[in-house]
């Protein structure tokens, strides 16, 4: 039996950075990779329900994503906190996919392992659009359900009872037909650190690397031709006259105190 | 991060007579344990600061003459040509980075015990000093007062030779000049005594005098407490405060004010507990509106916000300041580059300071554990040697010591696993923050979460593991890390153990309902009854706080202390509004008393002398004097035991006892800092997780390294001309 978790390796901005020369992104040299927090919850469910079975050996946890060498980093991260294989597919022309056209690849990745479960993150913490694991289940067909917070899943059973978070503070339970595709809402579980031992050990295990080929793909299907959106211009909106307050809180009331006086003139 | 402009005032340069402030940032004096003795201390312990950005770098506290002797306190001294070579040291090293050098010139009276020199100090009139109680100094006629202003002359003239650009005359701290000016002091009926004009004759004077032997190389500032706080009785802003200003402000060429005396210094040095950045504002303010020269003033500032706030509103043209200067040497040049949340912020602790009220040892910083290392054991506040090994480390505990030791290996390229139980990083700081005036002490931890959490994203394989099951010496083992710190802390005794009978007292347990550790009080989860009686063996803040904290929730409480209690906040500063606090809220404290038993409900108290004073050997098994009598019962609802503190080293003693695994799991060496090696304040806990994280790949990295001591040494090349004989005059 496998569960399969789709990761992201996601962009942080450093303390100072720059738009790219055409506009449309971060200039790459300014940015903090790391894996997707919503990614360490997803990964650790799919942990979770392995070691809660009756024969753990007979689960497999496998990491896929989508991205370049770089990505490794955080498929490491993955096979140190005890995903049992990492996937990694990529082509140059996947570069400038929508979150469509990466389901599209990974809905072929789930096609090829044949999974009972595949996991995503509600959303990555960089561009949020929120919709890579819900267009996956289209591609697949499969049932699905977005924003879990709670799931109750035996690997093999038929369905699984999951709750959702909707607006307004209501919770919604279901129950869902399997094989599925769950997208993994922060708070599920706390996620496990890993230990110094298993990192070194995870950097020494291979990465499995699946070309467009691999994956009965072709150029067209990805990248700007594959997708159905583009980014037109990144940039930062014109100051207003709101400031942030910065600090800890009892900073933070001083210098609410200090502009309420200096609003008033009384300093 | 590009500054933000509206701090570019705080960069403009400021002409100061005939030098120029390249910016506004200035170290006002303050001790460090350095003197003239050490020069090497001196010169890396100021010059780091020049390097940081500071525009104006001053000594501490610098002695004209003999006379004016602090021993058992440590000053600079500028009383010969072997003052001035040792001193020139830190002149040059200031001048490397374009910031001026300044010395403050400093003659005592009565508050100079001279126990070195066994010299008499001379002052306006004969008084004991209020904070050398058993000093006395002679009155000075007129001879006198002619000879000591020749004796501030010389000094400026020596101190120019030294490569000093300002040159202060010393008035603040109730020291000579203003024992001149202030009524409180001068009784005197002729010129110098009497209306503001004679009071103030003697400081014009000697400004007068050090001008013209210097003024036209050097600045000339003077330091001067606008209020003394007494009132009347005293130095006030708005009366002679000002109009002295005026008086002297054609001599001056930078104005250096606070407020308070020497006695309570703490009005000056105000520590977070009651006193927040900006504190001295509401005197300070007055000053321009009489002075057309420059003007800078303190108050712990350390927030750019505020300090802008100061120069655009008029209030000082220049930012002085002394803690935020020890805490982060390079405070100034975080600004200029905007990288404000890299500032060390001062926590207002005041522990730099309880060195110097000690009486001399090298002070220490709470937030800053390489304040006072810089030369001895070459550490540089921002700059870090790289890993000296590919090891990989475990740091068990994320309280003060162990979040510094990862932070410092962070820093220096080690793969770091920071590993804690509780869901925060700071440790017990984390509960101790709670107790009344002590929030700002939070900007320890929230200096090393924020650094720590930076470095770990860069270094990809580090992490930092919060609220985590407690490790197993097992796990420990085999979690695949070379070297295992233990910075596992201590906790309060639970039975009494303290450190005057060094045994546990009969029935004190605080596993009971009504008896309670300070961790117990802290974490709320236990009823507190209405009659609380702390038991002290500590003398420090816990007990003292507690006390607070109770009877502001209306507690009825009453101290029982077998030790001065917070005796230590004698040299913090904190000693004197603390006891106007507890006499404020009526907390009742008996002293001199501990106890010897406890039952449910009261508490077995007897007085520490309460044995016979005639000592006689009675044979074994007798004490040797009449047994104390003293004994009596005190009832409670609820008790607290803040009678002494253990390690929690049990995961170091287990590692410690395997210690023939360690090879077959890859493990190099464990160590053991901070309260889990021995309970000690936060600033040596941080200072020993700094130490290790500096020494790791040492042989016995446990152990420190031996550090450079600057002491005179006999019959050296380095001193010619030196004779090391004994010559008696027979
Ligand atoms: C460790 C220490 C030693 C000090 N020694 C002196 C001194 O020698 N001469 C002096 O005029 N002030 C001395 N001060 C007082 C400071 O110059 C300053 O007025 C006071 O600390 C308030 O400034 P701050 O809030 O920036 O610390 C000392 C302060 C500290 C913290
Ligand atoms: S010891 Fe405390 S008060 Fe002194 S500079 Fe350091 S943090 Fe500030």
């Amino acid at each position: 039996m496998k569960i399969l978790v789709a990761v992201k390796q996601v962009a942080a901005l450093d303390e100072d950075f720059k738009i790219r020369a055409d506009g449309r992104d971060i200039d790459a040299d300014y940015l903090i990779r790391d894996l997707n927090e919503w990614d360490d919850f997803s990964l650790e469910e799919a942990m979770r329900i392995k070691e809660a079975a009756n024969t753990p050996g007979d689960i497999e946890v496998v990491a896929v994503s989508v991205g370049p060498a770089s990505v490794d980093e955080s498929l490491r991260k993955c096979l140190a906190k005890g995903a049992d294989r990492a996937l990694r597919v990529w082509d140059d022309a996947i570069e400038y996919s929508d979150p469509i056209a990466i389901a599209r690849v990974l809905a072929a990745v789930t096609m090829r392992e044949a999974p009972d479960m595949l996991f995503a993150g509600v959303q990555s913490s960089d561009h949020s659009f929120a919709s890579t694991g819900i267009a996956t289940a289209a591609f697949l067909n499969w049932p699905h359900a977005a924003v879990v917070n709670m799931l109750n899943y035996t690997p093999g059973a038929k369905t699984a009872v999951l709750r959702r978070e909707l607006e307004g503070g209501l919770l919604q339970e279901l129950e869902l037909q399997c094989p599925a595709v769950l997208t993994i809402q922060l708070g599920i579980n706390t996620p496990r650190y890993a230990s110094l031992r298993s990192i070194k050990q995870a950097a020494a295990k291979p990465i499995e690397m699946l070309s467009l080929a691999d994956l009965h793909l072709v150029a067209n299907d990805v990248g700007e031709s594959g997708s159905s959106s583009r980014v037109r211009r990144m940039y930062l909106p014109e100051k207003g006259r709101a400031q942030l307050i910065e600090g800890d809180v009892a900073t933070k009331a001083r210098r609410l105190a200090e502009i309420i006086k200096e609003f008033r003139g009384q300093t | 991060m590009a500054r933000d402009p509206k701090h570019d005032i705080l960069f403009q340069p400021i002409k100061i007579g005939p030098k120029t402030l390249r910016n506004r940032f200035y170290q006002v004096p303050h001790c460090i344990g350095a003197g003239s003795d050490k020069p090497g201390f001196q010169a890396a312990h100021r010059s780091i600061k020049a390097e940081g950005g500071w525009a104006g770098i001053n000594t501490e506290y610098c002695s004209i003459h003999p006379e004016s002797d602090d021993t058992h306190r440590l000053s600079a001294r500028i009383w010969d040509e072997g003052d001035v070579r040792n001193l020139r040291a830190m002149t040059d090293h200031i001048h490397k980075f374009d910031a001026l050098a300044g010395v403050e010139l400093w003659y005592g009276g009565s508050h100079a015990p001279c126990m070195e020199s066994r010299s008499t100090p001379r002052g306006p009139s004969q008084y004991a000093s209020e904070f050398e109680t058993l000093t006395y100094c002679k009155e000075m006629d007129f001879d006198d007062i002619a000879m000591v202003q020749q004796y501030y002359v010389d000094a400026a003239l020596r101190s120019r030779d030294a490569g000093f650009d300002i040159i202060y005359v010393y008035g603040a701290h109730s020291y000579l000049p203003l024992q001149f000016l202030s009524p409180y002091y001068n009784k005197r009926k002729d010129k110098y005594g009497g209306s503001l004009e004679n009071r103030a004759r003697f400081w014009l004077e000697t400004l007068e005098k050090v001008r013209h032997a210097v003024g036209k190389e050097c600045a000339i500032a003077t330091r001067f407490a606008v209020d003394t706080l007494y009132g009347d009785a005293g130095i006030e802003i708005e009366r002679d405060g000002m109009k002295f200003i005026e008086m002297a402000d054609p001599l001056v060429d930078l104005w250096d004010v606070d407020v308070g005396d020497i006695a309570e210094w703490g009005e000056d040095a105000g520590p977070a507990r009651f006193y927040q950045q900006g504190h001295q504002v509401p005197w300070t303010r007055f000053v321009k509106q009489v002075s057309k020269k420059p003007v800078l003033g303190v108050g712990r500032f350390t927030d750019p916000e505020k300090m802008t706030e100061i120069v655009t509103k008029g209030i000082a043209d220049i930012i002085g300041a002394a803690r935020p200067s020890i805490s982060d040497p390079w405070l100034p040049k975080k600004i200029e580059e905007g990288r404000y949340d890299d500032i060390r912020v001062c926590i207002g602790c005041n522990v730099c300071i309880s060195r110097w009220e000690i009486g001399g040892p090298p002070m220490i910083c709470t937030q800053n554990a390489t304040a006072g290392e810089e030369y001895r054991r070459g550490w540089h506040p921002e700059k870090f040697p790289k890993h000296g090994s590919d090891d990989s480390v475990l740091v068990v505990g994320a309280g003060p010591s162990g979040a510094e030791c990862a932070r410092v290996l962070l820093e220096r390229g080690y793969a770091v696993h920071l590993y804690d139980t509780a869901a925060k990083i700071g440790g017990h700081l984390n509960s101790v923050v709670t107790l009344p005036g002590l929030g700002e002490w939070g900007y320890h931890r929230d200096y090393r979460e924020l650094q720590i959490n930076k470095l770990v994203k860069k270094n990809k394989a580090s992490q930092v593991a919060l609220g985590q099951k407690p490790l197993t010496a097992e796990s420990a083992l085999t979690y695949g890390a070379e070297k295992i710190v233990i910075a596992t802390g201590s906790s309060w005794n639970t039975d009494g153990t303290n450190c005057l009978t060094h045994d546990p007292i009969p029935g004190a347990n605080a596993a009971l309902p009504d008896q309670l550790t300070p961790e117990q009080v802290l974490g709320g989860k236990k009823i507190i009854g209405k009659r609380v009686v702390i038991l002290n063996a500590d003398t420090y803040f816990m007990a003292p706080s507690l006390a607070e904290k109770l009877q502001l929730a209306g507690h009825e409480v009453t101290l029982v202390s077998g030790v001065h209690l917070a005796n230590y906040m004698h040299f913090t500063l904190e000693y004197p509004n603390l006891m106007r606090r507890m006499h404020e809220l009526k907390i009742k404290e008996i002293h001199n008393a501990f106890a010897s038993r406890v039952e449910i409900g009261r508490l077995e108290v007897y007085d520490i002398w309460g044995d016979g004073s005639k000592r006689s050997y009675r044979g074994p098994g007798v004490l040797p004097r009449e047994a104390n009598k003293s004994h009596r019962w005190v009832e409670f609802d609820s008790l607290i035991l803040v009678t002494g503190r253990h390690s929690h080293n049990g995961l170091y003693t287990e590692l410690k006892s395997r210690s023939v695994e360690w090879t077959k799991n890859g493990v190099k060496d464990v160590y053991l800092i901070g309260d889990a090696e021995a309970p000690r304040l936060i600033a040596d806990a941080t200072f020993s997780g700094h130490r290790l994280a500096r020494e790791i790949e040492e042989k016995s990295a446990q152990f420190p390294l031996p550090y450079k001591r600057e002491t005179a040494v006999w019959g050296t090349a380095h001193m010619p001309g030196g004779r090391f004989e004994i010559e008696y005059k027979t």
